[in-house]
C-alpha cells in the first residue's frame, strides 16, 4: 500500500503538467490506481447507512437536528457544485436558499398552497430563477467578468436582499413570517420526525446521485478543466461563460430545493436566511468537508453543524472563534478540507466520460 | 433652507465615514490586489481600544491615538504570519482573511458581550451657524478625513516610501532586482491598511456606539466602493467611497428607505459590471 500512495503521489505534479504526462501518469497508475478507487464509494456507503439508522439511534429531539442538517447538506452541494467543480465563488449562495424559502413561505401564508408537490418545485423554480437572473448578469457578456467581480457581486446580492427582507413589511420585516403551516401530501402533513427526515434524506439521496452522474459525465470534466484552466477550456472551444452561468442556475435550483425544504422544517423564515450570515456558513461546510467532492460537501454539513450542536451548550461564546481558527487551519494546511485525509488526488479528480476502463485498456495495450 | 443644509451636513459626514472606511481597504486592494474581509474587524478594534481608554479612565482621545498604531502593529503581524501566503490567489486570500476577521469578532463579542456601547463624543456639543445646530464631532469627523486623505495622497505620491511601495506594486520582480524589500513593503502597506481602519474604528465610535458587528455593517458597503472607484489606484477607491457614501446617504431622502438601500447596490453592481475598471482606471496614485 504505500508503494501505490507514493505512485499517486508522484501522478499528482504530472497531472498538472498537462495532458501527455497526464497519460503517462495514469498508465503508470492505472493498477494501483484502481484499488485506490474504492474510497470514495466506501465513505459514500458508510455515510448512507449512517444517514439511513440515525432516526433509530437518535432521540426524537435529535432526529429534528438532523433533518435540519441533512437540508443544510443538500444547500452545501449547492454551493459545491459551483465552487468545487466550477471554481466560480458564490458568496450569495443564501440568496437563492433564503429566497426559495420566502417565496414557499408566501405561498402558504397567501395562497394556502401548501402540497409538496407544489411547493418543492415551485421554490426550485424560484431558486433557479433567481440564479440564472443574478448568475447571467454577473457572468454573461461581452467581456468574462473577474473571479472577484463575480465573488463580490454575489456577495453584494445576498446582502442587499438581507437588507430588502428586513424592511418590507410585506416580507415580516426583522421578524421574517413565523409559523409556516406544515406541508402536506394529501391529506397527511409532514411535521418534524422521521417521516420529514426520510423524505429529506430521500431528496438528499436522489439529488446527490443526479449531481454524480452529471459531475462525471462530459458536462463534468468540461467544468473541471474549466476549474484548473479556464484559459485552455476556452481554447478548445467551449462557452465557458455559458458552462459557468448553467452550473451557477443548477446550483441556485438545488439551493432553492434546499431553502423550501427549511422553511417547511423549521416552520419560519426570517432576513438572516437570504443574508450574508447563511452564505458564508455554506462556504464553511464545504471548505471544511472539502470542496470538488459531493460527498465532502455532506460531510462538511454534518461536521460543522454536529460539532457547533454538541458545544453549544456548554461553549456557545467561543465556538465561533474555534470555528474561525479551525478554518484559517484547513484553509492554510488542508485546503482540500478534511476529506482529503481519506482521499487521494487522484480519486478526486477521478475519470469522466462514458468507458474510462475500455480507452485505458486499450492504452495499455498500445504501450 | 435650514433642512437642506442639515441635510447636505448629514450627506457629507456619512460620505467622510465611508470614505475614511474604505481608505484602508482601498490601499490594501490596490497595491496588494487583496479584498480584505477582515477589514471591518479592523475598524471593530479601533473602535474597541478607544473604548478600552474610556472604560479605564483615560481621556478619549488617548485610545483614538492609540488605535492606529495598535491596529497596524496587528496588522505587519498577521501579514507576516498569514496574509503573505494568500497572495497567489485572491479568492483563498478572501476565505483567509474572512476566518481572521471570524476569530477577532467573536473575540471581541466575547469580551463586551451583546451589548451597544457608547462612547462619549471627545469634542461634544454643536456648532451653530445662525438657527442651524450641526454636531461638532461629525464636523471633526469630516475635517480629519480630509486630512487624513490629504496626507495618504502625499505620503504616495511625494515620499519615497510612497514611490517604493508604487514600485512594488506595479513590477515586483524590478522592485527587488532594485534593492527594494518587497516583502517588508507589503507587510508596510497592509499595516498601513489596517492603521487606517483603526483610526476609522476609533473616530466613528462615538458616532454609532460599540457593538460586534460594528465592522462588519460597513464592509460590503466598503468592497463596493472599490470596485465602484477602480482598483489599482489610491484615488479610485476613494472616489467609489465619495460616490456610494453620498449616495447611501442621500437616496433615503427622497425615496423609501428600504428601496435606497438595495437601489444604492443594485446600481453600484451594474455600473462595475459595465465599466469594470472603475471610476478611476489605470495604475499609480
Amino acid at each position: 500500500m504505500p508503494k501505490s500512495m507514493g505512485a499517486v503521489k508522484q501522478a499528482i505534479p504530472a497531472e498538472i503538467g498537462g495532458e501527455t504526462d497526464a497519460a503517462m501518469a495514469e498508465r503508470e497508475t492505472a493498477a494501483q490506481a484502481a484499488a485506490e478507487r474504492k474510497i470514495l464509494p466506501f465513505v459514500e456507503g458508510v455515510a448512507l447507512v449512517a444517514a439511513l439508522v440515525a432516526p433509530f439511534v437518535l432521540q426524537d429531539y435529535l432526529t429534528v437536528f438532523a433533518t435540519r442538517v441533512i437540508i443544510l447538506a443538500l444547500f452545501a452541494l449547492s454551493f459545491d457544485l459551483v465552487w468545487g467543480y466550477a471554481g466560480i465563488m458564490s458568496f450569495g449562495q443564501a440568496l437563492f436558499f433564503g429566497s426559495a424559502g420566502y417565496g414557499v413561505a408566501l405561498l402558504a401564508r397567501d395562497l394556502d398552497i401548501t402540497n409538496i408537490f407544489l411547493v418543492l418545485p415551485a421554490g426550485t423554480l424560484i431558486g433557479l430563477t433567481f440564479a440564472l437572473l443574478l448568475g447571467g448578469f454577473l457572468l454573461l457578456g461581452r467581456h468574462p467578468s473577474s473571479v472577484i467581480f463575480v465573488s463580490l457581486g454575489t456577495l453584494t446580492g445576498s446582502y442587499a436582499a438581507d437588507r430588502l427582507a428586513r424592511g418590507w413589511y410585506y416580507l415580516g420585516g426583522q421578524n421574517g413570517i413565523p409559523s409556516i403551516a406544515p406541508m402536506t401530501l394529501g391529506g397527511y402533513e409532514f411535521s418534524e420526525g422521521p417521516a420529514f427526515y426520510y423524505l429529506v434524506l430521500g431528496i438528499l439521496i436522489v439529488v446527490y446521485l443526479l449531481c454524480r452522474f452529471l459531475m462525471r459525465s462530459q458536462f463534468g470534466l468540461a467544468l473541471a478543466g474549466l476549474r484548473e484552466n479556464e484559459q485552455r477550456i476556452a481554447f478548445f472551444g467551449y462557452k465557458v461563460q455559458h458552462l459557468k452561468a448553467i452550473i451557477f442556475a443548477i446550483g441556485g435550483a438545488i439551493a432553492g430545493l434546499a431553502g423550501s425544504l427549511y422553511a417547511f422544517h423549521e416552520g419560519f423564515v426570517w432576513p438572516n436566511m437570504v443574508g450574508v450570515v447563511v452564505s458564508t456558513q455554506v462556504v464553511l461546510y464545504v471548505l471544511f468537508g472539502g470542496s470538488g467532492t459531493l460527498i465532502g460537501a455532506v460531510i462538511g454539513a454534518v461536521i460543522v453543524e454536529g460539532v457547533s450542536f454538541w458545544l453549544s451548550d456548554n461553549y456557545r461564546d467561543i465556538w465561533p472563534i474555534i470555528l474561525g481558527l479551525l478554518l484559517l487551519l484547513v484553509i492554510l494546511f488542508r485546503p482540500l478540507g478534511l476529506i482529503s485525509f481519506v482521499l487521494g488526488e487522484r480519486e478526486r479528480v477521478g475519470s469522466f466520460g462514458a468507458k474510462p476502463k475500455e480507452t485505458k485498456e486499450k492504452r495499455n495495450a498500445a504501450s | 433652507m435650514a433642512n437642506a443644509f442639515v441635510a447636505a451636513f448629514e450627506i457629507l459626514s456619512f460620505g467622510a465615514i465611508i470614505v475614511l472606511i474604505v481608505l484602508g481597504l482601498g490601499i490594501i486592494a490596490s497595491m496588494m490586489g487583496i479584498f480584505n474581509f477582515a477589514q471591518g474587524e479592523f475598524v471593530l478594534l479601533g473602535a474597541y481600544i478607544t473604548y478600552l481608554a474610556y472604560a479605564k479612565g483615560l481621556p478619549i482621545w488617548t485610545g483614538m491615538v492609540a488605535a492606529p498604531f495598535l491596529v497596524g502593529a496587528l496588522g505587519f503581524v498577521l501579514e507576516a504570519l498569514i496574509i503573505r501566503r494568500f497572495y497567489a490567489a485572491p479568492i483563498v486570500a478572501m476565505l483567509g482573511t474572512y476566518a481572521l476577521g471570524l476569530i477577532i469578532r467573536e473575540s471581541v463579542r466575547g469580551l463586551i458581550g451583546g451589548f451597544y456601547l457608547t462612547v462619549p463624543e471627545p469634542i461634544g456639543g454643536s456648532i451653530d451657524i445662525g438657527t442651524m445646530h450641526i454636531s461638532a464631532w461629525r464636523f471633526t469627523i469630516i475635517v480629519i478625513t480630509l486630512l487624513v486623505m490629504v496626507g495618504c495622497y502625499l505620503l504616495l505620491s511625494r515620499t519615497s516610501f510612497g514611490l517604493r511601495m508604487r514600485a512594488t506594486l506595479e513590477n515586483p520582480s524590478l522592485a527587488r532586482a532594485s534593492g527594494i524589500s518587497t516583502p517588508l513593503m507589503y507587510g508596510a502597506t497592509f499595516a498601513f491598511g489596517s492603521a487606517l481602519a483603526g483610526l476609522a474604528g476609533a473616530l466613528i465610535v462615538p458616532v454609532f456606539s460599540l457593538y460586534a458587528d460594528l465592522g462588519i455593517r460597513f464592509l460590503i458597503q466598503g468592497f463596493v466602493a472599490v470596485m465602484v472607484g477602480g482598483v489599482g489606484s489610491f484615488i479610485g477607491p476613494v472616489a467609489g467611497a465619495g460616490v456610494i457614501g453620498t449616495l447611501s446617504a442621500a437616496l433615503p431622502w427622497v425615496m423609501a428607505p428600504v428601496v435606497a438601500d438595495v437601489l444604492v447596490f443594485v446600481l453600484a453592481i451594474a455600473f462595475i459590471k459595465f465599466r469594470p475598471q472603475g471610476l478611476i482606471a489605470g495604475k499609480g496614485v
